[in-house]
C-alpha cells in the first residue's frame, strides 16, 4: 500500500526511520538538492497510507554515445517495510524514466558483501558487469560490482557483456 | 567546491600557468596558491585571472581586506574576462557579497555585449540575490541574442516568481497572464520541447486556478508527447478541484485495476464515492461507484481478483479506509461488519510482515474504544498464540510479534505488576529465541526476534512509569543493550537506549549509544531533541558544547550553499523544484532548533568554554519553523495516549524558550557593549537597549511561569518536557538574580554607583538564598529516579554562575582596566570606587561560596542503585558470555559528567579568586 510520489526537500526530515539503517548513507544536504534541481523525475519516494517513509530511489542519467545509461544512486527501504516487493517496485520506475530518456542501460553499484541486494538485483534482471576494486572507502576498503540491466535500446545486450577483469575506481568513468 | 572553470576556453599558455594555482586551491591548500599566484604574477603581473586567483587565497587565508582592496582594483577594470570573472564571484560568494557580482557582470557584458556566458553569467547573479526583475531582462536580453528555449522559460519563471511575491492581487493577475500569454505563444508556435516547460506552464495555470484549461493541457497531444504515460494520473488532482467526481471516479477504478496497491489513487477514489454519495440522482445503472455497496462491492473484487502471487495490502486497506470514512457520520458496521473485526482479519493475512503493526495503528483509533478493548485479545489469538506461545522459526516469530504489539495497542493500559509481567515474559521469549540460534540479526540486518526485546523495553517502562521506579528501566536498558549487541543495526533499540539513558539522567550513557545512531547533516536538525538538546541539562556541558558547535556549523554551510542550489535548478530548467528549493532553503533558515543551537552555545560557552569572546548568534528567526521528527520512536501505547498536540504544544514551549534565551544572549552581549572602552557618551544607548532587553526578559519569565506551570507527562516516544518548564517554575528566583546581575553591570557601566551598589548587594544576597532552594528532596528512596530532574535544576544554576562569573570579569575591566591596573592601585580610589570594589569582592566571594556549594551537591550526587534480574536469567538458560554493560555505562556515565563540572568549577573559581582586589 503506497503512494508513490517525487522526493520533495522536506523529506529530509522525516527520512530517519530509513536512513538510521547502517547500509543507508545520509548524504550532505548539497548531494540532494542537486539530485533534486537536476534529476527530480530520478528522485520517487514511497510512502505508507498514514504518512511515513518506506522508501526512496536517487538516481540519474549521465553518460555519452552508447553510455548514455540510468544510474542507481541510493535505493532504500525502511527495514519496517521490507518483504513487500518495495525496490523492486521504485527499481521499476527507474528503469520506466531511463527508458523514457532512451538510454541504453541502467546500472548501480553494490557492495559485494551485500548478498541481499545483489540478489535482489539478479532478481529483476541485472547482471554483474564488472568487480570495481575498493570501490567503498572503510576499514578495509571494500569491493563494488557493478551491475547493469540493458534498456530497449540496446538491441543487441552490448551493454551487458560482463567484463573479464575487474577494473580499479579511477577507471570507472 | 571547486575553483576550476569547467570549460577553460584558452587551452594554452594562460590555463598551463593558471593550473597549479587552481590545484592549490581546489586541494585547501591557500598559502601554496597565493605563493603560486605571485609567482605567475612576476611573469606577467597584468594576468587578471591570476590576480583574481590571489585575492580568493588572500581571502581563504583570513586577509579579508587585502583580497578585498585586490578585488575592488579589479572591478574597477571592468573586466570581461569569464575565468577571471568567475574566481572574483567565488570570492565575492564566499565572503557574502553577492551583489557585487551582479554589478561585475553588468560591467562585463557592457564591455563584451556579444557573449552568450557572460549574459547567462549576469542572470545567475540575480537569481542569487533574488532580483526577479532584473532576471527577467537578463533572461530575455540573453534569448533575443540566442533565441534559446531554456532562456525564454527563465524569463517566464522569473515573470512566476514577481508574481508569486507580489502582495499587489492586480499586479500579479498582469504578470500571470504575460507569463501565461508568453507560453501560450510557443506553444502557438509549436517550439514547447521539454517536460519541465509544461510543468512550469501547468504551475502558471495553477496560480490562476485555471483548472479546466490545465486539463486541457494535460490531455493534449502536446502533454502526451512531452509526459509520455502520465496523462491519467496528471488529471486527477483537477478533477478534483472542477468537482467532476464521477470522472474522477472512473479514471481511478480503472487506475485501480491495474495498480492496487496505490495509496495515491485510493484516496481520491474514496473522495469521489463520498462526493458521489452526497449527490442525490444516484442510479443503479451509473457505472461510477456512487454508493458505499458499489465502492465496497469494487474493494472486494480487487481482493479476488489478486491472484496466487503476492497478496498485496491495498485492497484490505481500503477496507478500512472505508470503514473509517463511513464511520465519521453513519454506522458503517451494516455494511461492512465490525472494524475490530476488519482490523483483525487485516491482522490475520499481514501479521508476518513488520509493516502490519504500522499499517494498523491508523485505523485503532477509529474503532470505538470500549469494543476495542473488550476484544483486543482477539488481536493477539487471531493465529492461534497467546502471550506464552513460543514460536520456533522467524516467519512466526513475526506473527507473533505483530499479534501481541496489535493487541497492547488496542487493549487499555495494564496496571503496573501485569506491564512487568508482560514484560518478562517478552523478556523470556527473546533470551529462548537468543539461545535456541533464533536471533538471526547480522551486521546489517535486524531480525523479527528483536522485536521481543523493544516491545519489552516500553513495557518495562510503563511499568517504571506507573511505579515511579528506576528498577523497570534498568531492565530495559540490560535487555536492549543485550538486543543491540546481537543484532547491531537495530536503530530502534538505539533510540530507546538513548532515551532511557537520559531518563536516567544519565547523557554520558546515552552519548554511548547516540554515536552509533551516526546522526549527521541534516538529522542534526530533525533529531536535535533527542540528545543534543539533553545533553546540557544532563550535566554533559563539554559534549553538549561539541554537539552544538556541529550542528552550528552545519546550519551555517546551508546558509552560505543555498543559493547556489537555485542556479542549478535554472541550469537544469527544473522550475517546480526551483520553487521547492526556495522554499526549503527559507524554512532552515528559520529553523527555530538552529536558533535555539546558536543561543544555548553562546551561553554554554561562558560556563564551559575556553575563554572566547561572546559568539554572537544570528537574528532572531520572524516565523520560526519546526524541523523536529517526533515520530522516529515507535510507540505501543493505545491511541487515546497519544496526544494529538503534542508537536504543536511542546514547539509553542520550545520557542517561548529560545526567546528568553535570546533576551540573555542579547543582554550579556549589550553589557560587554556598555562598558567598553568608549568614552561614557557614546555607550548610554547600549545601556538604554541593555535596560530594555533586560526588562523584556523579566516580563517574559513572569508571563512564562503561570502559562508552563502545567508539568508535563513523561512518554517514551515524544521529547522530554521542554527545558523552560524546569526554567521558569524553579524554586531559584533566576528572573530577580539574571535582571539584577544585568542591570548592575550596565549601571556600574554607566557610573550609576548608587544603584549598582544596591543592586550588587541584592544579587548576593540572593546568592545566598540559592542552597536552601535546590536541596535534596529528602527521603527519596530511588535515587535514580529523580536524578533527571535534579540534574537540570543543577545545570540551570552551573549556567547562571558561569554567566555571573562571566559579567564579573566585565564589571572588573570597568572598575580596573587590565591595562592601568598598575598605576590605578597607585593613585588614590575615591570613597565610591572603594565601596564598588568591596561590593565587587563580596558579590564574587558569593559566587565563590555558590560553586563550593556545587561542588559539594555533585560530589554528594546520589549513586545508581544496580540491580538486574537479566543475569539470574542468563545462568538459567547457560548465556554467559555475555557482559551487561548497563552498570559500568551508568557508573562512568555518571563519574564522566560529574568530573566535566567540578573541572568546570575549578577554572571558574580559580578565575573569580583572580578578580578580587
Amino acid at each position: 500500500m503506497t503512494t508513490i510520489r517525487p522526493f520533495t526537500c522536506e523529506d529530509m526530515l522525516k527520512f530517519n526511520n530509513v536512513n538510521l539503517d547502517p547500509l543507508t548513507e545520509t548524504y550532505g544536504l548539497s548531494f540532494y538538492t542537486q539530485y533534486l534541481a537536476h534529476w527530480p523525475e530520478y528522485f520517487q519516494v514511497a510512502e505508507s497510507p498514514s504518512g511515513e517513509i518506506m522508501g526512496y530511489i536517487m538516481g540519474k542519467a549521465e553518460g555519452h554515445g552508447e553510455n548514455w545509461h540510468g544510474h542507481v544512486t541510493a535505493l532504500t527501504v525502511s527495514p519496517d517495510y521490507r518483504r513487500l516487493g518495495l525496490a523492486a517496485t521504485l527499481m521499476n520506475i527507474l528503469e520506466d524514466v531511463s527508458e523514457k530518456k532512451k538510454a541504453y542501460f541502467v546500472d548501480l553499484f553494490v557492495r559485494v558483501s551485500n548478498k541481499v541486494a545483489i540478489n535482489m538485483y539478479k532478481n529483476l534482471g541485472y547482471i554483474v558487469y564488472r568487480t570495481v576494486l575498493e570501490y567503498y572507502s572503510g576499514d578495509p576498503d571494500e569491493d563494488a560490482y557493478d551491475m547493469r540491466k540493458a534498456c530497449s535500446r540496446d538491441v543487441n545486450k552490448k551493454s551487458v557483456i560482463p567484463l573479464a577483469h575487474p577494473v580499479r575506481p579511477e577507471e570507472v568513468d | 567546491m571547486a575553483v576550476r572553470p569547467q570549460h577553460m576556453h584558452d587551452g594554452g599558455i594562460v590555463e598551463r600557468r593558471l593550473r597549479p594555482i587552481y590545484d592549490w586551491l581546489d586541494n585547501g591548500n591557500n598559502k601554496k596558491a597565493l605563493q603560486e599566484a605571485e609567482k605567475v604574477l612576476k611573469k606577467s603581473p597584468s594576468l587578471s585571472a591570476a590576480r583574481a586567483l590571489k585575492a580568493l587565497a588572500l581571502f581563504r587565508l583570513g586577509k579579508g581586506p587585502q583580497a578585498h582592496a585586490l578585488l575592488d582594483e579589479l572591478a574597477a577594470e571592468k573586466l570581461s574576462d569569464d575565468t577571471t570573472l568567475q574566481a572574483m564571484t567565488i570570492s565575492y560568494r564566499e565572503s557574502q557579497q553577492l551583489d557585487k557580482v551582479c554589478a561585475l557582470y553588468e560591467a562585463a557584458v557592457k564591455v563584451d555585449p556579444n557573449s552568450e556566458e557572460l549574459h547567462s553569467h549576469l542572470f545567475m547573479s540575480y537569481v542569487r540575490v533574488g532580483d526577479y526583475r532584473s532576471q527577467q531582462r537578463a533572461a530575455m536580453a540573453l534569448y533575443k541574442f540566442a533565441p534559446k528555449n531554456p532562456y525564454y522559460f527563465w524569463a517566464v519563471m522569473s515573470i512566476v516568481l514577481q508574481a508569486k511575491t507580489s502582495e499587489d492581487s492586480t499586479k500579479r493577475g498582469i504578470l500571470l497572464s504575460l507569463a501565461q500569454r508568453m507560453v501560450d505563444n510557443f506553444i502557438t508556435e509549436n517550439k514547447m520541447e521539454a517536460e519541465q516547460e509544461a510543468r512550469l506552464y501547468i504551475m502558471i495555470l495553477e496560480l490562476q486556478e485555471k483548472w479546466e484549461d490545465i486539463l486541457k493541457f494535460i490531455e493534449s497531444p502536446l502533454y502526451a508527447q512531452l509526459v509520455p504515460g502520465s496523462t491519467a494520473q496528471a488529471c486527477i488532482p483537477y478533477l478534483k478541484k472542477l468537482g467532476h467526481w464521477k470522472r474522477l471516479n472512473l479514471l481511478c477504478k480503472e487506475l485501480l485495476w491495474d495498480n492496487q496497491d496505490r495509496w495515491d489513487y485510493y484516496l481520491p477514489y474514496f473522495d469521489s464515492v463520498f462526493q458521489l454519495m452526497k449527490e442525490s440522482d444516484s442510479n443503479s445503472e451509473s457505472t461510477a461507484d456512487d454508493t458505499a455497496e458499489k465502492c465496497h462491492e469494487f474493494i472486494c473484487q480487487l481482493v479476488e481478483s489478486m491472484t496466487s502471487g503476492r497478496t498485496l495490502r491495498g485492497p484490505y486497506l481500503a477496507r478500512l479506509e472505508l470503514w473509517k470514512r463511513l464511520a465519521v457520520d453513519g454506522d458503517p458496521t451494516s455494511l461492512l461488519g465490525s472494524g475490530v473485526a476488519l482490523c483483525v482479519q487485516y491482522l490475520r493475512v499481514f501479521a508476518n510482515k513488520p509493516c502490519a503493526v504500522p499499517d494498523l495503528r491508523p485505523y485503532m483509533a477509529m474503532l470505538p474504544q470500549k469494543e476495542r478493548e473488550e476484544r483486543s485479545r482477539e488481536f493477539l489469538t487471531c493465529l492461534g498464540f497467546d502471550e506464552n506461545s513460543e514460536p520456533d522459526n522467524s516467519d512466526d516469530i513475526q506473527r507473533h510479534i505483530s499479534c501481541v504489539a496489535a493487541w497492547r495497542i488496542a487493549a487499555a493500559p495494564l496496571p503496573a505488576s501485569e506491564c512487568l509481567c508482560l514484560a518478562n515474559t517478552l523478556r523470556g521469549h527473546y533470551l529462548r529465541c537468543l539461545s535456541k540460534g533464533l536471533v538471526t540479526a547480522t551486521l546489517t540486518e535486524f531480525c523479527a526476534t528483536d522485536g521481543y526485546g523493544v516491545l519489552a523495553a516500553h513495557h518495562y517502562f510503563f511499568a517504571a512509569m506507573q511505579q515511579q521506579s528506576s528498577a523497570p528501566v534498568i531492565e530495559a536498558l540490560g535487555l536492549l543493550e543485550l538486543v543491540l549487541h546481537h543484532s547491531p543495526a537495530n536503530f530502534h533499540a538505539k533510540l530507546i537506549l538513548v532515551k532511557l539513558y537520559h531518563f536516567l539522567g544519565n547523557a554520558l550513557a546515552a552519548d554511548s549509544i547516540y554515536q552509533r545512531l551516526e546522526i549527521k547533516h541534516i538529522q542534526l536538525v530533525s533529531l536535535g531533541w533527542l540528545h543534543a538538546a539533553r545533553l546540557a541539562p544532563g550535566g554533559a556541558c563539554t559534549r553538549a558544547l561539541q554537539l552544538l558547535a556541529d550542528t552550528k556549523a552545519f546550519h551555517t554551510h546551508h546558509q552560505k550553499d543555498s543559493v547556489e542550489h537555485l542556479t542549478y535548478a535554472y541550469k537544469y530548467g527544473t522550475f517546480e523544484k526551483l520553487v521547492e528549493l526556495r522554499a526549503w532553503g527559507a524554512r532552515l533558515e528559520q529553523c527555530a532548533w538552529c536558533a535555539c543551537v546558536a543561543r544555548h552555545r553562546a551561553l554554554l560557552a561562558l560556563t564551559a568554554g575556553p575563554a572566547a569572546p561572546l559568539h554572537a548568534p544570528c537574528r532572531l528567526p520572524q516565523e520560526a519553523t519546526d524541523n523536529r521528527d517526533l515520530n522516529v520512536i515507535v510507540s505501543y501505547e493505545p491511541p487515546e495516549a497519544q496526544d494529538p498536540n503534542l508537536k504543536e504544544r511542546t514547539f509553542d514551549q520550545e520557542l517561548s524558550y529560545l526567546r528568553l534565551k535570546d533576551a540573555l544572549v542579547s543582554s550579556v552581549a549589550l553589557c560587554i557593549e556598555s562598558a567598553d572602552s568608549r568614552p561614557l557618551e557614546e555607550r548610554k544607548p547600549q545601556y538604554e537597549e541593555l535596560k530594555t532587553c533586560v526588562e523584556a526578559f523579566s516580563k517574559a519569565m513572569e508571563k512564562c511561569r503561570e502559562k508552563y506551570a502545567v508539568s508535563e507527562k513523561i512518554s517514551i516516544s515524544a521529547p522530554f518536557p521542554s527545558r523552560i518548564i524546569a526554567f521558569v517554575t524553579s524554586p531559584v528566583p533566576y528572573r530577580e538574580l539574571y535582571s539584577n546581575t544585568l542591570y548592575m553591570v550596565g549601571e556600574l557601566a554607566m557610573n550609576h554607583t548608587s544603584e549598582a551598589h544596591a543592586l550588587c548587594e541584592r544579587v548576593a544576597g540572593l546568592l545566598a538564598t540559592v542552597p536552601q532552594c535546590l536541596a535534596e528532596p529528602e527521603g527519596a528512596p530511588d535515587a535514580a529516579w529523580g536524578l533527571r530532574d535534579r540534574l537540570e535544576a543543577l545545570s540551570n544554576y552551573l549556567e547562571f554562575i558561569g554567566i555571573v562569573t562571566f559579567l564579573l570579569g566585565v564589571c572588573n575591566e570597568l572598575v580596573a582596566p587590565t591595562n592601568t591596573k598598575k598605576s590605578k592601585k597607585k593613585t588614590s580610589q575615591s570613597p565610591d570606587e572603594i565601596r564598588t570594589s568591596e561590593l565587587l569582592n563580596k558579590l564574587n566571594e558569593a559566587v565563590q561560596n555558590s560553586i563550593t556549594f556545587l561542588e559539594e551537591t555533585f560530589e554528594k550526587l546520589p549513586q545508581y542503585d544496580y540491580q538486574s534480574t537479566l543475569e539470574e536469567q542468563f545462568a538459567k538458560l547457560n548465556i554467559d558470555k555475555y557482559q551487561n554493560p548497563v552498570e559500568t555505562k551508568l557508573k562512568n556515565g555518571r563519574q564522566d559528567m560529574i568530573n566535566d563540572v567540578m573541572n568546570i568549577l575549578k577554572k571558574k573559581s580559580k578565575y573569580l579568586k583572580s578578580l578580587i582586589q
